[in-house]
């Protein structure tokens, strides 16, 4: 019972974000608390800290059928375990840039340091988000296999 | 096969409504391994925590999905709900269906749509979670202080007086750090060594506190509650058990050395007490400057000693003893001024002193006995210029940061100056004057009503001309070009950190800020506590401050400790970081990541195709180990997994998202 | 090289015969013209078949993972394989006292039917070995043909679809043989990723988004560390451009924290992934 079955036909982007308990995930609660709105496209998945956060999650996401991914997290220099999220901010920094190297719009894998008190920062990037991903239409990675020109299957 | 049982709250209106939750529960009843779903109106209550309970034991559940609201809000209230049932409280997952589904959306039908896959993500996380237990770690109820300054002394004294034992270690040969070499304190001018030395002795003769002076923290093992700490007692050449202190031995040394406690102004001999009210009040020998230790020539203290307390073949003494909690008050020392400012003369004026120099000329136990004369020619000096921010808030050559103290000290030495040179004149060269605190602004009005010449701007440049040094400025404030001729300048340098601090933090695991002064866990609301649980911060040592902040941190710093080594028994948090030993291969490069220094390399035993091996394995420490993960994401090999966030269960959490 | 040869396989017959290495690891010729074949032996009579020309292709440094039960072994060290051993050294796989480093000068290696200069020579830019016990012969200071980062600035200036098509076309061919993997001195887990059923990184599907995230993730796990040694492409059965990925992850590493080569000596500092600035490039605010 998804949203995609309840408006059938129309596709809706799916956006996960992976948010860190300390930070993002508290500004998150603060936009419900604020009651402020925002797309349901998006899941929040609670990571202890940014610095969690490994790729192979991202991957997953995007090959299982996300369309875009978001890595959030404290502030560099407001990590709860102090540097979790300067490895975070180096380890996504290439990752981020050798999915786009291979081909992946930057809108799909993004990054962002969102505070607990930013609770208005985290409503506009996911509401933007979420409009950069719709734009782009739905993410097709899992391509029919061609092998080196020749159809398989 | 798990049992989960899904619950999930009205709350009042708050869930229901945006969210359909009898359809949510319908849904939840049919996902892998649900074996009940229920809705309550208000699952905190009383009787919803009841039903919840009952429906756990009913339907035999070994694990529970909370979908209510935030986690951060009642995460800890079912946990403690789970630890009444037989359900183990770490088999809990909570899908936030208040905070981040409710109340950030307003179409119903969407509403209950997100909250049914918040639903499906918590089950498919929590099926692969296995239960927890917090372990109970010990507490010795024993304090180390780390600097034997006011900051180590108030914090000391508070615990000892809390009825705990303190180990109090000082580096040098004497309690009293910085504040015991002033003269007099701002803004109320009591006598420093007045208010300074009665602390001194009553922690000397505290029943509860042991000094360990001319010592050194050589390292640390363990975590809160139980840190084995080695300390270096530098060997004094003196049985204290033996010496009375009588002080004749530094009656007879022939040796000459360079006095640091005088800052350099006078000389003592090799056998010394740091000054007269030092405590313990009893010399030790400067091994590197006796003539009996280093050529085997004179003895003549060991002579004279009438009790025979003298040993010249005393060696350091190396103990290691184990303490709940640490508080680092390891101070500062002033920026070395010489070789960043060669426009002052780099060290080749006597007459350009520091403003500790000037404390001990102008006090009346210092080496000029409280007459202000200069160190050339022992002269009264008429006209002095005092420069402030001499390395402070200057990146170019000394540190960024504003040192504090020196806005007042420098008031204060204009005022002591005037004070006791009637007919001298004192400039003063500021960049501002900065003066929050009670009392100050007043003292500083004061000191300009004495007749202090207050000049806005840097001194660019001092040069001798005749017995005088020329000081040359600008006045900022008029644009005028200043020279002064000055028999004497004093420069209030910056406060940078103890020497060795660096070390000491490495070893502890706290952090030090881009110039090294120890971090705190939270610049706001943990100001003592460190990153490393167990380590305090008080003075100094945290950032420049005056005394009366000082003594108030060092309080701060003794009631958490109080409160800590109040528990017989810490629990530790069970959701940290655990090795699978068969994957590690030892590569270390958790270690390097670990903020913590949680995880540390081994050596171990194990069997491998039939045949015994070692082999080196990473291991995690669970008294530090804090829980964020970081190192699970260096492990290639995954070996390091987050019990609690695993990355078994966080993979499944993703694919059930992925499935909406 | 024939001096070189001779030299190698007295060398190796003194160590063995002396007792003060248990085998020794070289190459042998192989079945066909133009073709080497790896040689590890511990008899002194068999060092006689050690050869030494231009069709070295293998990267021997890999191999001395395997050999630990064996004790001490001495290895014939070019520029790859004694970075290849620094790797294995500073991973903690192998101990330095366990292996013989003989170093030889490295001109770069040919394709045996070609006859061309292997595109992993043409990239290489330390053919001599970087540390050895002892050399033998000269140094050939062969310069690198190929610019580092050409082939990666290249890619990157293709507009995005091309570069997806480029690397779904790469991916597609993938058959997940794993033999990147098994060659490549960086990958010394005690189990990969891609075994670990209970985690279920991927699956088993051979469809492009597995083998993408197969690669990616290899990438993820050996960029920062990569001797670029060039194996993993020489070795993949279907041509992809695997280079081009690791490179990606070295020139965005030097690019973002600074210039770094891997695996130079061994006190060189922890990888760039594994330390941070406070001030390091900020582009997530």
């Amino acid at each position: 019972m998804s949203m995609v079955e309840t408006t059938p036909g129309a596709w809706e982007p799916k956006i996960v974000a992976f948010c860190c308990h300390w930070c993002t995930y508290t500004g998150a609660d603060l936009a419900g608390l604020n009651r402020m709105n925002y797309p349901a496209n998006v899941r929040v998945l609670r990571i202890p800290c940014s610095g969690r956060m490994n790729p192979q999650y991202a991957l997953d996401a995007l090959n299982k059928g996300c369309d875009g991914v978001l890595v959030c997290g404290c502030h560099p220099g407001d990590c709860h375990y102090s540097t979790g999220n300067y490895f975070a901010r180096r380890r996504m920094l290439v990752f981020k840039r050798l999915l786009e190297y291979q081909g992946l719009e930057p809108e799909r894998f993004q990054v962002r340091w969102i505070s607990g008190a930013e609770a208005g920062k985290f409503r506009d990037t996911v509401t933007e988000v979420v409009e950069q991903v719709r734009a782009l239409g739905p993410l097709h990675l899992n391509h029919e296999l061609v092998l080196s020109g020749m159809e398989v299957e | 096969m798990s049992r989960i049982g899904v619950f999930i709250c009205y709350c009042g209106s708050n869930i229901a409504g945006t969210v359909d939750v009898e359809k949510v529960a319908e849904v939840a009843r049919t996902l892998p391994n649900v074996v009940h779903a229920e809705t309550n109106k208000y699952t905190c209550s009383d009787p919803g925590q009841a039903g919840v309970k009952a429906a756990i034991e009913k339907y035999n559940i070994d694990r529970v999905v909370m979908g209510t609201c935030s986690p951060r809000m009642h995460e800890l209230t079912w946990r403690k709900l789970l630890a009444d049932t037989p359900v183990n409280p770490y088999m809990l997952e909570v899908a936030n269906l208040r905070e981040q589904c409710s109340w950030v959306h307003k179409d119903k039908e969407v509403g209950t749509a997100k909250a049914i896959d918040l639903i499906k993500m918590a089950v498919a996380k929590v099926d692969k979670l296995s239960p927890l237990k917090s372990t109970q770690i010990p507490v010795t109820k024993r304090a180390l202080v780390v600097g034997g300054g006011i900051a180590g002394m108030q914090a000391a004294l508070d615990i000892a007086d809390a009825g705990y034992q303190v180990t109090v270690v000082e580096r040098e040969t004497s309690l009293g750090g910085k504040m015991v070499m002033l003269d007099k304190t701002f803004p109320t001018m009591d006598c420093s060594a007045c208010i300074c030395t009665p602390k001194m002795s009553e922690v000397g003769s505290h029943p509860n506190i042991t000094v360990k002076s001319y010592a050194e923290v050589e390292s640390v093992e363990g975590y809160v509650g139980n840190f084995d700490v080695t300390i270096r007692e530098k060997a004094k050449y003196i049985d204290y058990n033996l010496c009375t202190g009588c002080g004749a031995c530094t009656t007879k040394c022939p040796t000459k050395v360079i006095n640091n406690f005088e800052q350099g102004m006078s000389a003592r001999p090799a056998i010394y007490k740091m000054f007269a009210q030092a405590v313990p009040a009893k010399p030790v020998i400067d091994a590197e400057h006796c003539r009996k230790i280093q050529e085997n020539k004179c003895g003549a203290c060991a002579k004279i000693c009438p009790t025979g307390a003298i040993h010249y073949d005393d060696e350091d003494k190396v103990t290691t003893e184990r303490y709940g909690a640490i508080v680092l008050t390891t101070g500062y020392q002033l920026i070395d001024w010489k070789p960043l400012y060669p426009e002052y003369g780099g060290g080749k004026y006597p007459d350009v002193i520091t403003g500790l120099q000037f404390e001990r000329l102008v006090n009346a136990s210092g080496p000029t006995e409280g007459h202000i004369l200069r160190p050339s020619d022992g002269k009264e000096p008429k006209n002095v210029v005092i420069i402030k921010c001499v390395g402070s808030r200057d990146p170019h050559k000394g540190v960024a940061y504003c040192s504090r103290a020196c806005c007042m000290y420098g008031a204060k030495h204009a005022h002591q100056f005037l004070d006791k040179v009637p007919d001298g004149r004192c400039f003063v060269f500021y960049m501002d004057v900065r003066t929050p605190g009670k009392g100050y602004d007043e003292f500083y009005m004061n000191t300009l009503q004495d007749g202090a010449q207050y000049l806005r701007g840097r001194v660019s440049k001092i040069y001798k001309e005749g017995d005088r040094l020329v000081c040359l400025g600008e006045d900022t404030l008029t644009s005028a070009q200043i020279r002064i001729e000055a028999d004497m300048v004093v420069l209030e340098t910056a406060m940078v950190p103890a020497e060795g601090v660096d070390k000491l933090g490495s070893m502890l695991g706290v952090t030090r800020d881009k110039d090294l002064w120890l971090t705190e866990a939270h610049a706001k609301l943990r100001p003592v506590e460190t990153n490393t649980a167990g380590v305090f911060l008080a003075g100094v040592a945290q950032g420049p401050k005056d005394i009366p902040d000082t003594v108030c941190q060092a309080g701060a710093a003794a009631s958490k400790v109080i409160g800590l080594l109040n528990h017989d028994h810490l629990e530790s948090n069970p959701q940290i970081s655990r090795v699978n030993e068969a994957l590690c291969q030892g590569d270390g490069a958790c270690v390097n990541i670990c903020p913590y220094h949680a995880i540390t390399l081994v050596q171990k035993q194990f069997r491998e195709n039939s045949q015994k091996i070692t082999r080196t394995v990473a291991s995690v420490n669970p008294g530090l180990c804090q829980g964020c993960g970081a190192c699970t994401v260096t492990c290639r090999a995954g070996a390091m997994d987050l019990l609690g966030y695993t990355n078994e269960s966080l993979m499944r959490e993703v694919d059930a998202l992925c499935q909406w | 090289m024939s001096d070189i040869q001779e030299a190698m396989r007295s060398r190796a017959k003194e160590l063995l015969e002396s007792g003060e290495v248990n085998a020794v690891i070289g190459w042998e010729a192989g079945r066909f013209e133009n073709q080497t074949t790896p040689l590890i032996t511990s008899q002194a009579a068999k060092t006689q078949r050690l050869v030494f020309n231009e069709y070295c292709v293998n990267n021997l440094g890999k191999y001395p993972r395997d050999l630990t039960a064996k004790g001490k072994v001495a290895i014939f060290a070019r520029g790859c394989e004694s970075r290849a051993i620094i790797r294995l050294l500073s991973d903690e796989v192998i101990k330095r006292e366990n292996v013989y480093i003989i170093g030889i000068g490295c001109p770069g290696m040919r394709d045996r039917t070609t006859g061309e200069l292997l595109k992993k020579c043409a990239e290489c830019r330390h053919g001599d070995p970087v540390i050895y016990d002892e050399m033998l012969g000269e140094p050939q200071a062969k310069p690198a043909t190929q610019e580092r980062f050409a082939e990666i600035q290249k890619i990157e200036a293709l507009p995005r679809a091309e570069r997806e098509a480029y690397f779904t076309n790469a991916f597609s061919k993938c058959i997940r043989c794993y033999a990147c993997r098994n060659v490549c001195p960086c990958c010394t887990c005690r189990q990969c990723f891609v075994d670990q059923r209970r985690e279920g990184w991927l699956g088993k599907q051979n469809n492009i988004a597995e083998n993408r995230f197969y690669g990616l993730t290899r990438v993820m796990h050996v960029g920062d560390r990569c001797i670029e040694c060039g194996e993993c492409e020489r070795v993949c059965p279907m041509d992809l451009p695997l280079m081009s990925l690791n490179r990606k992850v070295i020139y965005d590493i030097n690019n973002l924290f600074g210039e770094y080569e891997t695996a130079l000596s061994l006190d060189e500092p922890p990888s760039a992934l594994t330390t941070y600035k406070v001030d390091d490039v900020e582009e997530f605010m």
